[in-house]
């Protein structure tokens, strides 16, 4: 299990270009977005959306639902887990 | 009569920021490569990770623009002529390969021409007129006639002025698609444009775009009789061409060292700026034909009145 949460963390390192980052510099349950987590912003969410689909398949039906999906690394391994079981 | 000041540039010279880039020229070898600054200085970091390398030494060069401009900056003309090259290349590789419905984003924004006056418009907080401007080894120039149009309009310090980077891709296809084998490069340069002298300006007298010259020669004969000059008056030239040198005494082929890029007539203004600036040379010509038959000009003059 721990070990999609550190796939996670190199995807979203190398999809976003956080270049400065390494995975042991993002926490599971931290926020990703705002300016109290990653700094993450709105163009970064559609860059959640197609890491989803071209490494796990997996479509984000309900725009809604992606502001708690994409809360952490904690929330998207869980959404994974959850969609592909 | 139009001022440019605050000038910089980001090529393959040692130009950022520096005083005086006629006194350090050299001309280009093969093993030069475009020299940037640090610009962790000028871009925060949540932007730069996204910016490809054309978007960072725009916005670099806009922003030192700004941070030496007394006056805020109500009007954006950029010139490019074939836009953002890195991004165009990842958007279309991954749209070529995609095994998903999906796409990044990042790169298809910016793979537009008009990203990078935007781009610098958004880095700089910049909500006003802003324009980019493509029109192959003109765009310069024409970015330039905006800028005039927009100080006539009544804007009071317009950013105005080019970028253009090379890829690998683009290097594949120059022998095909670019008439001129010299080494592809890139660079950018930006200055403010006014109507008002200040002690550093630099007169900006005319400017000449013709999309289509069958005589360059007889076209630049006539922009000088126009603005009651000659040739032999002219104190620095600056031409793009290295055979044209062989037709205007004293000139100096611009993309010796700049290599080419089609807005590298912006990096002449800088060179022709620093000149006017730093010898006794009173009045400069730069002569752009780096495009077919395009043919670009633009005849700047060191203004001695008291300030």
């Amino acid at each position: 299990m721990s070990n999609l949460r550190e796939e996670l963390k190199a995807q979203i390192i190398e999809q976003l270009n956080l270049e400065d980052l390494t995975p042991s510099d993002i926490v599971n349950d931290g926020p990703l977005f705002g300016d109290e987590g990653l700094g993450l912003d709105s163009i970064d969410a559609l860059e959640f959306i197609v890491l989803l689909d071209t490494h796990y398949g997996i479509k984000v039906p309900d725009p809604n639902a992606a502001r708690e999906i994409f809360h952490s690394v904690e929330s998207l391994a869980s959404y994974i887990e959850k969609t592909k079981a | 009569m139009y001022y440019i000041h605050t000038i910089a540039s980001i090529t393959h010279q040692d130009s950022f920021q520096q005083a005086n880039v006629w006194n350090t020229l050299t001309p280009l070898t093969p093993e030069s490569t475009l020299i940037t600054p640090d610009y962790k200085l000028f871009i925060p970091p949540a932007a730069l990770r996204r910016l490809s390398p054309i978007l960072r030494m725009a916005i670099a060069a806009a922003k030192s623009c700004q941070e030496n401009n007394e006056d805020k900056i109500d009007a954006i003309s950029i010139g490019t002529a074939l836009g953002c090259l890195t991004d165009t290349e990842k958007f279309l590789v991954t749209f070529h390969s995609a095994q998903s419905d999906t796409l990044s984003p990042t790169a298809f924004i910016q793979s537009t021409h008009n990203t990078i006056g935007g781009q610098i418009s958004l880095d700089l907080k910049n909500h006003s007129y802003n324009m980019t401007h493509t029109q192959n080894g003109l765009s310069f120039e024409v970015a330039l006639m905006d800028a005039i149009l927009c100080a006539d309009d009544g804007k009071k310090a317009v950013l105005v002025g080019a970028a253009d980077e090379a890829i690998g891709f683009l290097k594949q296809l120059q022998p095909d698609i670019i008439q001129d084998n010299r080494e592809l490069t890139s660079g950018t340069t930006c200055c403010i444009l006014s109507r008002e002298r200040k002690a550093s300006s630099i007169g900006i007298v005319d400017c000449l775009v013709r999309a289509e010259t069958s005589d360059w020669q007889t076209d630049i004969s006539d922009f000088l009789d126009r603005n009651e000059t000659k040739i032999a008056d002219i104190d620095a030239v600056f031409v793009s061409q290295l055979e044209d040198v062989k037709y205007v005494d004293h000139a100096v082929c611009y993309i010796d060292y700049t290599g080419l890029y089609y807005s590298a007539s912006a990096f002449a203004v800088h060179m022709a700026y620093d000149k006017l600036t730093h010898t006794n040379a009173k009045t400069a010509l730069i002569i752009n034909r780096v495009c077919g038959n395009q043919l670009g000009a633009i005849l700047l003059q060191k203004d001695e009145a008291p300030h």
